[in-house]
């Protein structure tokens, strides 16, 4: 009974800020544009947004494939020189938000002023386009690949690997027939996340299409700027908001029959052997090669964002400090990041907390899976949709009265508590994740054994169930505010002019104004990004021990 | 002395549609050690956890200490029941030191601090754990961290301790040595015990009455040494006594098995019948029921022989170094065919 009533009370959030607003704006499209919907589906506009997605994407899934997959295979079951560092290298682009790393690869390959292109002389490189943005988002999406690779490939015993060797097959064969097989359905369910990733990216698409000559729309760029054009504009966007939800469910679909059909039965029970695979005289070649790649693809940008943010004017003959005085000085720069810090700071917790509850019912009652999927779904609708949809059924009320820029009127009067709703809707999934795993692991004695203590069920699990999924309570609550503290995509339509946070006001200001602050504001953010990671190295050893 | 401290009448527990404990009824005197013993997925610890209160009867009565704890419509929760339990998985709290676990259930009852204190100290001077009260679990063996266990059952002095299979997680050397421990402890506390477990060696040694168990059922309740000389069944004489069970037909003093017949050591009626002998009482050699030999193990004091006996396999004990073509039985008892 009180589980049932537990249940309903999440039900109706969930289905109030993140299944309504989405089925209202794809009914509001196609009520406003009617019979014409379908034309405009099939108009120029939209099907070269459309295009420039699917391009982009698919560029994006197979370079993340490509290079994920063999990394993947080298770093887990390999003696690869510095496999624990390069593995820290190449999965920290998932921690950094994608628009920062485009703003590195922008300050690299401009065409005209990009680094690369100053130092060898020449319009080598061109990151504008949709090369580029699959290139940067391919790099984000890594991480990606690279951990469902890893996750199968840690399983593997190594006796599979002597097997091969001893039938006859050298290093290299062996890892590409033996574990690279084995990892294949896992790195190809990644790639298709990676799709989906680059699919319903906003802040790379805009930083690299939109000004690119000629500009390369996608569909979320493209629905952006619809909708600043106004009511008529969002109308529009709700059908190509549509659109793109069509795509992005179907490619999740796809992923999760890859994730299902490559399940490999791989031994269980006694934990399998692992021993590094000896590369032999491969190993200096492929050590080096590896090396140069994390440093290019990841480091580089990363460090041109740096010498971005001490340039004067684009040069870098005199560096100086003054944009970051001058920028973390500002009142502007400080109240946008006030603001990120405490809306974050609540959307972590209400994800935490109602993750927890939702995992809690889907353990405590049989047949509650569609709430997990309830609360997990938002995650995979792109951001771009789940914005729009709660800007316009949460603009309702308004629309009578303030007949022109809705979204905007709206926004102003509670935009805060919009961007609050749409973090804690679309980061639902981090909690609910983190938690279902957190007390799959629990021991159900050790609750148990508080109870025939005599403890109550509330006490006992106050008392010996929540200090055992701290760790994973705490993990959903940290990915959730670093994620939050640099959105960009939803708050990009949800926040208005004058009430920035530290996403909106490094989007304008890349885009707009002035790199070199955007800059400032991008390594500060990088560098709470690597204490925080060095931090968590830290602590975790000495967690392990406990 | 004679008044019961634990009752169960008639409990019942279905999973689904798999009936796990049926009709289960059984009076564990106060100060008495019973052991619930059985093949795994027998129903024992279900029984176990019936009594603490972790799981809830679907039928039948249970009554701890006078008070009806479980009835139709009637549940008192575990909390409330004033037992101490050991769980196989020790289930001691990774996030308190051993004086804190041992602790926890007098701060529940609100046992003022110096009290507490004290309490704690003795209750880890039964299982001489005083000098690693301060440790954290993590420090500890699994001997250790299941002695915190019984420390932590103990403290709260319950009026009846479980335990779950306290001694399955722990090596064949340490398990000897925590037997005797539970032994000593149960002589000093004259606390009631209801001990499940699947070793019978464990069960008879500590033990005063045994109750064996089998798909839900009651076999056979009764002293050790009873359960040993004189199974009810043939389960109790195949699962304690480690006896061979054949199914065949008693004709005319000896007991046909397909196509072999052994002469029995006891007069016995014609008939259907399960007949249990122990391998100690197989003698291999000599003149007697021949039968293929197919393996000879060598088991130290004794040599293990096998015997193709149809689809199944009659044990022998004999010395070392004999080629057995043909076995006597030197005694085996007869049951109802199963």
């Amino acid at each position: 009974m009180k589980r049932a009533l537990l249940a309903l009370a999440l039900l109706l959030p969930l289905v109030a800020f993140g299944l309504w607003p989405i089925a209202h704006l794809v009914w509001r499209g196609a009520a406003d544009l009617g019979a014409s919907a379908w034309a405009l589906l099939g108009s120029d506009p939209v099907r070269r947004s459309l295009w420039g997605t699917v391009l982009t994407s698919s560029g994006a899934a197979l370079l993340a494939f490509t290079l994920g997959l063999p990394l993947a295979v080298l770093l887990e079951r390999t003696d690869l020189p510095g496999r624990r560092a390069l593995t820290a290298v190449f999965t920290l682009p998932s921690a950094i938000p994608p628009f920062i790393q485009g703003m590195g690869w922008v300050a690299l390959a401009n065409p005209r002023a990009g680094l690369l292109n100053r130092w060898l002389g020449g319009s080598w490189f061109d990151i504008y386009g949709s090369g580029g943005i699959a290139l940067v988002l391919g790099i984000a999406g890594l991480p990606l690949v690279l951990l469902s690779a890893s996750a199968v490939l840690k399983r593997v015993d190594s006796a599979l690997e002597e097997a091969a060797r001893l039938s006859g097959a050298g290093a290299l064969r062996t890892l590409s027939s033996v574990p690279g097989r084995l990892a294949l359905p896992a790195a190809l369910s990644g790639a298709s996340l990676v799709f989906l990733f680059a699919a319903s990216a906003f802040g790379v698409p805009y930083l690299l299409g939109v000004t690119a000559t000629p500009p390369t729309p996608t569909l979320t760029t493209r629905i952006y700027t619809e909708v600043l054009m106004g009511p008529r504009g969002l109308s529009t966007g709700a059908v190509m908001s549509a659109l793109l939800l069509v795509l992005a469910s179907a490619v999740q679909l796809l992923s999760r029959w890859l994730g299902r059909a490559g399940r490999v039965r791989l031994l269980a029970g006694k934990g399998a052997r692992l021993t590094a695979l000896a590369l032999g005289p491969w190993r200096t070649p492929l050590g080096v090669a590896a090396w140069l790649l994390a440093l290019t693809l990841v480091a580089l940008p990363l460090g041109a964002v740096f010498l971005t943010s001490v340039s004067t004017s684009g040069q870098l003959q005199h560096p100086t400090l003054a944009h970051w005085s001058s920028v973390l000085g500002q009142a502007r720069t400080l109240e946008a990041a006030g603001r990120s810090l405490l809306l974050s700071l609540g959307a972590a917790a209400l994800v935490t907390a109602l993750g927890l509850a939702v995992a809690l019912v889907r353990t405590q009652a049989r047949g509650s899976g569609w709430l997990e999927a309830l609360a997990s779904w938002p995650y995979a609708v792109p951001g771009t949709v789940l914005a729009l949809g709660l800007l316009v059924t949460f603009s309702m009320d308004l629309r009578f009265v303030l007949v022109d820029r809705v979204a905007f009127v709206l926004a102003l009067s509670n935009a805060v508590w919009l961007v609050l709703l749409a973090w804690t809707v679309k980061h639902l999934a981090f909690g609910v994740r983190n938690a279902a795993e957190g007390l799959a692991q629990v021991d159900p004695s050790l609750t148990e054994a508080a109870r025939v203590s005599g403890a109550r069920p509330l006490r006992a699990f106050v008392d010996a169930t929540v200090p055992q999924l701290s760790a994973a309570l705490t993990a959903a609550f940290t990915l959730t505010f670093l994620t939050c503290a640099t959105e960009l995509t939803l708050a990009v339509l949800l926040v208005p002019t004058g009430q920035d946070v530290l996403g909106t006001l490094l989007f304008e200001l890349q885009s707009y104004a002035d790199p070199a602050s955007a800059a400032v504001i991008a390594c500060t953010f990088v560098l709470v990004v690597l204490a925080a990671l060095a931090l968590q190295a830290v602590a975790r050893p000495r967690q392990e021990a406990r | 002395m004679s008044s019961p401290m634990v009752e169960l009448h008639q409990l019942r527990k279905a999973y689904g549609a798999t009936a796990v404990v049926k009709g289960l009824s059984l009076q564990v005197q106060a100060g008495e050690f019973i052991a619930l013993l059985g093949p795994s997925g027998c129903g024992k610890t279900t029984s176990l956890r019936m009594i603490a209160g972790l799981e809830r009867p679907d039928a039948g009565r249970l009554v701890i200490d006078g008070l009806t704890v479980d009835a139709p419509g009637q549940h008192v929760p575990p909390e409330r029941r004033h037992l101490g339990m050991v769980f196989q998985s020790y289930a001691v709290w990774p996030h308190h030191s051993v004086f804190e676990n041992v602790a926890y259930p007098l701060r529940l009852k609100k046992v003022p601090a110096p009290e507490r204190e004290q309490r704690v100290r003795r209750a880890l001077g039964w299982v001489r754990l005083e000098a690693l009260a301060d440790r954290r679990p993590h420090q500890l063996s699994g001997g250790q961290l299941q002695r915190v266990a019984l420390a932590r059952a103990l403290v709260a002095e319950p009026s009846v301790l479980l335990l779950d299979e306290p001694l399955s997680n722990l090596d064949a050397a340490l398990r000897e040595e925590l037997r005797g421990e539970i032994a000593s402890l149960r002589s000093r506390l004259n606390i009631t015990m209801v001990y499940v477990t699947h070793d019978q060696s464990e069960a008879l040694a500590l033990a005063d009455r045994v109750a064996v168990m089998n798909r839900g059922v009651l076999e056979q309740v009764a002293a050790p040494q009873v359960i040993y000389a004189e199974p009810a069944t043939a389960f109790v004489a195949g699962f304690v006594g480690g006896a061979n069970l054949l199914d065949g037909q008693v004709e005319a003093g000896r007991f046909v098995v397909g196509a072999h017949a052994f002469a029995l050591p006891m007069p016995a009626p014609d008939g259907p019948a399960t007949l249990a002998v122990r391998p100690e009482d197989v003698v291999p050699g000599g003149e007697g029921t021949v039968l293929p030999l197919s393996a000879r193990l060598f088991l130290g004091h004794a040599t293990e022989y096998r015997f193709s006996l149809g689809e199944t396999v009659l044990r022998g004990l004999g010395p070392t170094g004999l080629w057995p073509t043909a076995v006597t039985l030197r005694a085996a008892r007869l049951f109802p065919r199963r």
